[in-house]
């Protein structure tokens, strides 16, 4: 009995219908979220004494990276629990997560390139932190890969998952490389150990954009889980009833 | 809570910085729409396609049209 919410989380009928309730009202909060740390970061927000307002571009840059990283969590958990439990639905969820990740680290490195031509004087250094996201971005075209190189999709859900798996020994790699590497990317501006380093009044905007961030990968996730849940399910009597009321009464 | 800037041209120019700053913010506006976008457009075909699946069917299954197929 206690395991019941369990396995009706796993359907996918009731992912997608529980979804449609939320997803409006989740779409309008990350909107508005965004649009708020968008103007107080780019229009409010005091410049850096030392990179002037080139620094504004920390307000995507920041949030995409965070995205980034914690859409692999997101991607390598749901392989995980498709491993061990054998839910169908987290595959999705894992096959979804897959070229969100690989947009927000592709928004990552472009924004961070854009960023150090006038910080750095360069685009692109093969520096540690820059180097380990471009693996990060290659480890997600590879699960997009996989998923199309299999017809039969529970076979692509595990070979997917496997490799989100085993690349989940990157993502130490990039969180720790601006220390054990010193090189051009600045050390973390945000730690869960000590104070930001940088002032509120920055530091405030920031904070909402990653929280905007977030809630966009939410309803982003959602609509490609969605869509991939009626791929799958295109045959069953509950999505023939969504599109057509009467052929269910009638069967 | 004032706006940071002397005017709008400032804040567009972001004293030779907006080039940058605002190719960013383009370029990651694009892509987040590309998200929100593309998983509609393939919801909108896979609906389209269910839909027609459900008439053929329907067809088939009259007895008006028992003689023969569309077309």
């Amino acid at each position: 009995m206690s395991w019941q919410w369990f396995h009706r989380l796993g359907s996918p009928r009731w992912f997608y219908q529980t979804s449609s309730r939320w997803l409006p009202v989740l779409s309008l909060i990350a909107a508005a979220v965004l649009l708020w740390g968008l103007v107080w970061g780019l229009a409010i927000a005091p410049q850096d004494a030392k990179q002037g307002n080139s620094f504004r571009i920390i307000y995507i840059h920041v949030p995409s990276s965070f995205l980034a990283l914690a859409g692999y969590y997101m991607m390598a958990i749901a392989g995980a629990v498709g491993l061990i439990w054998k839910i169908k639905l987290s595959y999705m969820v894992m096959k979804s997560a897959a070229p969100i990740g690989a947009a927000l680290t592709f928004v990552a490195l472009f924004t961070g390139a854009i960023w150090g031509k006038p910080t750095w004087g360069t685009y692109w250094v093969w520096d540690a932190r820059i180097t380990s996201m471009l693996i990060l971005l290659f480890l997600y075209l590879g699960v997009m890969a996989l998923q199309h190189a299999f017809h039969n999709a529970d076979t692509a859900g595990k070979a997917g998952a496997t490799l989100a798996l085993v690349g989940t020994v990157n993502i130490p790699i990039i969180y720790k490389s601006v220390d054990w590497w010193y090189t051009l990317h600045q050390p973390a501006t945000i730690k869960f150990t000590s104070a930001p380093s940088m002032h509120m009044d920055m530091f405030l905007p920031l904070l909402v954009m990653i929280v905007g961030f977030y809630l966009f990968y939410a309803v982003a996730l959602i609509l490609f889980t969605r869509s991939e849940i009626l791929r799958r399910e295109r045959k069953t009597s509950w999505v023939r009833q969504l599109v057509q009321p009467e052929t269910g009464q009638k069967a | 809570m004032d706006f940071y800037f002397e005017n709008f041209q400032d804040f567009l120019v972001m004293d030779g910085h907006g080039i940058y700053v605002w190719s960013a913010l383009i370029i990651t506006l694009l892509v987040m729409a590309w998200l929100i976008v593309s998983p509609l457009i393939s919801r909108r075909a896979l609906l389209k396609d269910v839909a027609r699946d459900i008439q053929r069917e329907l067809v088939r299954q009259s007895p008006d049209n028992n003689s023969g197929g569309a077309g």
